[in-house]
């Protein structure tokens, strides 16, 4: 399919969030978008997919000029997208959710299963797939619910897709098999639009690259006319900040010590867990997302109350204590999801800045809130962690995804405490929000804080930690330095038990 | 700061516009169906919710917006704190009893008893709001859940209480004695009209306030907006879920006293619960997207229509049900426009910047 995206513009009241952009993807294709969170590159593919009306120009699919009145029509024109938050039901069977929306009725009105399976395993044949048809979503790892999103786009015979941030929540190996599911694809005549942050993988599998920033089209052409150095700098609009020296310094006294911990949840049973995070070091949990890594984090946050085992900080037990004087006792929580734990998105920006704040008489007047004081906090904040927002009185939902992130850290990490919990801290954000969250919890370091990094991002743990566990299942590998890091082995160990992974890479 | 346009107004008239031209529709259907005179049956609406001699029925409406708006508020406060307590009814009926109960039970200068059956009330709402609240923090039973059902042990309570050992047997009712005639609330000269509004407008005040400029209203709103964002920044969510559930509580507890000493100066079987107070109250709230200075207003936009309606009837022969059948109509759109605006929320892809 040939698509073609004309002069597209689209504002949200004052704010131009898409300019005047064009864009075409030709059939048999895999084209990268490219660009910071707010570049305006979701917005573009949802003008593209049906789901946002643009306030001018138009849509062409194979010369013909389309007007989508919503998202059903571009599905039935034959375009599919993956979104970055998968929409599965939980409940329901691979097949279930495969055939949802689109169920093959045979002519007593039932659902024509059978019909259903004899399709797909022509497609699975076509394209090299394996996956449980019968296997309920609830219980399948985050790779395989994305082959599940992408087969329902198979199964309707899409030939266009659009993916969102497909690899966020994928392990090096489960990637590679995503990618090797889009090459056959992409062979088979179907063109693909791939949205990212990560360059690396622009330059595996990419046939094109568009640059967007400001909501503008900064190039767009043949990935081979370009270069990785290149696209980075026209992303950020400018030269890529060098990259993060470790520290030569031994690291300082244990602040959080964590002695067999174990965490039950309603299915799970994460731990025993015991490990140590000293002043002057970040301690890196990498890992596939879903394997105990949030148990953990809430058990140290004091969101989750845990079975057994100690939870030191500083020397003192704080395993019953409240978040409130966990807090108080010297740490900051940065959650991976800021648009619910991390932030009010209905409150300003000025009352998330100012909430959790330890020294209440800092902005209050008696009973009342003191807001100018309130607006000065904020304004500190926006201004040294640079967030781009209209005024500290506006809403949290008005910022973008990297914005909001930068609000979190910013808010946490200004409290200096002793020890801070960063959890995925740069999930979904764009490169320039990321070097400056990377660099401001390298100053933590630098200055002295116990830095705990979980990450299911292992370039961002291999790049910011001094000593590596990797948790799998429920528990924790052995420490390996940072200087002894190897991807293939980190790679190993999150998706087997230690013993098993280093057979396999011995 | 002032207040900031916080949901169902921030966004563009035109759906709002759209929901009235329904309504008016729908409004002139039924008119036609039962035949009724257009005409009269507006005059009629409007005298019965804002004319009468003297003004009387301009004062009824005012005295049902008083009770409307009080339980409005009391919602309003729990209901931005993300707590349903849906249970204003109970807490209603508690003040009511206590506070009736109190008045005729102890002795003393009237004053005196009246600002104690009056604080008692408020007591008694309170404590039952807590129970609520209890039962939802440390036994897991949801708030919704526990606070409505906590509507019926009490009114049954309040039922055998003036139906047995309180009841005043001469009046052949099933209702309790009058409370002395010195603690009933003065009318405003020339009108009848009791001082009972003057607490309302007091506690509108104090919830305007306490929502948009206290510390407590400010924590208590950040844990209506995220309980998960909240609890991670460490506020005290155990302690201001309980003492907002007991303000709410409070408040309708009072409401109840209000509806003693100034309307009916005893407690009747029902008084409380079949004129849909409480409900009317959530409602009341929820047209306006708990936004705390339109609650006055909206509260007494449904006064009217419920005061106007039985003046239709009285004036125009048209059914007062018609009335009633337009307030449910008003309910639907409401539970749309909440619900959309509740999914609109979910929808985080939201542009622009309309702070500032």
């Amino acid at each position: 399919m040939h698509a073609a995206l004309k002069d597209i513009r689209v504002t949200f009241g004052p704010l131009i969030a898409v300019d005047s952009v064009s864009i075409s993807i030709g059939a048999g294709e895999v084209h990268a978008v490219v660009g910071e969170n707010g570049a305006g590159k979701s917005t573009l593919m949802n003008v593209l997919f049906g789901l946002i009306r643009p306030d001018a120009g138009s849509i062409e699919i194979d010369g013909k000029q389309r007007n989508w009145t919503s998202a059903q029509d571009a599905i039935r024109a034959g375009l599919g997208m993956v979104h970055q938050h998968f929409m599965l039901q939980e409940q329901m069977t691979v097949l279930e959710n495969i055939v949802l929306c689109g169920e093959p009725v045979n002519r007593f009105g039932f659902v024509d299963f059978k019909g259903a399976r004899k399709k797909l395993a022509e497609g699975f044949k076509e394209h090299g797939i394996t996956i449980d048809l019968d296997a309920t979503v609830s219980d399948l790892a985050v790779g395989q619910r994305q082959v599940v999103e992408i087969l329902k786009m198979l199964y309707r015979d899409a030939r266009l897709l659009i993916l969102d941030e497909p690899t966020a929540v994928l392990t090096p190996q489960e990637k590679d098999r995503l990618f090797g599911i889009l090459r056959s694809f992409a062979r088979s005549g179907r063109s693909i639009i791939i949205i990212t942050h990560k360059l690396d993988e622009v330059v595996e599998i990419a046939d094109r690259v568009s640059v967007m920033r400001g909501g503008k089209l900064i190039s767009t052409g043949p990935l081979k006319d370009t270069s990785k150095d290149r696209i980075a700098r026209e992303i950020i609009g400018g030269d890529l900040p060098p990259p993060i020296k470790p520290l030569a310094r031994a690291p300082g006294e244990t602040v959080l010590s964590v002695k067999g911990l174990v965490v039950k949840s309603r299915d799970t049973s994460v731990g025993p867990l015991s490990f140590d995070v000293r002043a002057g070091e970040i301690v890196g949990i990498a890992g596939v997302s879903g394997n105990g890594q949030a148990e953990l984090i809430q058990a140290l946050a004091g969101l989750r109350s845990i079975t057994s085992g100690e939870i030191a900080l500083s020397g003192n037990r704080i395993d019953r204590l409240d978040v409130a004087a966990r807090r108080r006792a010297g740490q900051s929580y940065i959650p991976e999801d800021r648009q619910r734990v991390g932030l009010a998105l209905g409150a300003t920006v000025a009352e998330n800045a100012n909430a959790g704040r330890d020294d209440v008489s800092g902005f209050v007047r008696g009973p009342f809130l003191n807001r100018p004081a309130m607006a000065r906090y904020a304004r500190a904040i926006i201004d040294r962690y640079r967030i781009k927002v209209g005024s500290a009185s506006a809403l949290a939902s008005t910022m973008s995804g990297g914005n909001k992130q930068k609000l979190v850290v910013g808010r946490e990490l200004t409290r200096e405490t002793p020890l801070v919990i960063a959890e995925n801290p740069t999930w979904g954000v764009d490169i320039g929000a990321i070097e400056l969250i990377h660099a401001e919890l390298v100053r933590m370091r630098d200055a002295g804080h116990a830095v705990l990094l979980v990450s299911t991002e292992l370039d961002e743990i291999l790049r910011l930690s001094d000593r590596i566990l990797v948790m799998y299942s429920g528990s924790l590998s052995d420490e390996i330095a940072a200087a002894d890091a190897d991807r293939n082995r980190i790679g190993a160990l999150m998706t087997s038990r230690a013993d098993a992974a280093l057979r396999n890479v011995a | 700061m002032t207040v900031r346009s916080e949901s169902l107004f921030s966004g563009d008239l035109l759906p709002w516009i759209y929901t009235l031209a329904w309504i008016l529709a729908i409004l002139f259907g039924l008119m036609l169906l039962v035949n009724a005179p257009f005409g009269d049956a507006l005059s009629g609406f409007m005298a019965g919710a804002f004319g009468g001699r003297r003004w009387a029925y301009l004062m009824a409406t005012l005295s049902r917006a008083t009770l409307i708006i009080g339980m409005a508020l009391s919602v309003m406060i729990s209901f931005r704190a993300g707590l349903f307590n849906i249970g204003g009814e109970g807490q209603l009926v508690a003040g009511g009893l206590v506070s009736a109960l109190v008045a005729i039970l102890l002795p003393g200068p009237p004053l005196l008893v009246l600002a104690v059956a009056i604080l008692a009330g408020m007591a008694a709402g309170a404590l039952w709001a807590l129970l609520a609240g209890v039962l939802y923090i440390y036994v897991g039973v949801p708030l919704l859940v526990g606070s409505l059902l906590l509507n019926f042990p009490i009114r049954y309570i309040a039922s055998y209480l003036v139906a047995h050992p309180f009841r005043d047997v001469q009046s052949g009712m099933v209702q309790s004695h009058l409370v002395p005639e010195g603690t009933w609330l003065a009318y405003f000269p020339g009108v009848r009209l009791d001082v009972g509004i003057l607490f309302i407008v007091a506690t509108s005040i104090f919830a305007i306030v306490y929502s948009h400029t206290t510390l407590h209203g400010y924590r208590a709103r950040l844990n209506g907006l995220s309980a998960d964002f909240a609890r991670a920044v460490g506020l005290p969510v155990t302690r201001l879920t309980l003492q907002t559930l007991a303000t709410s509580g409070a408040i309708a507890g009072l409401v109840g006293a209000i509806a003693v000493f100034g309307i009916h100066h005893r407690y009747i079987d029902g008084m409380l619960v079949q004129p849909l107070y409480a409900w009317t109250g959530i409602i009341t709230v929820l047209l306006v997207g708990m936004i705390p200075w339109l609650v006055p207003f909206s509260g007494f936009f449904f006064a009217a229509i419920q005061t106007g309606a039985a003046g239709m009837e009285r004036s125009a022969g048209v059914p007062k049900d018609i009335a009633l059948v337009m307030q449910a109509v008003i309910i639907l759109f409401v539970a749309s426009r909440v619900s959309g605006a509740i999914l609109s929320s979910q929808n985080k892809a939201k542009g622009g910047d309309d702070g500032a």
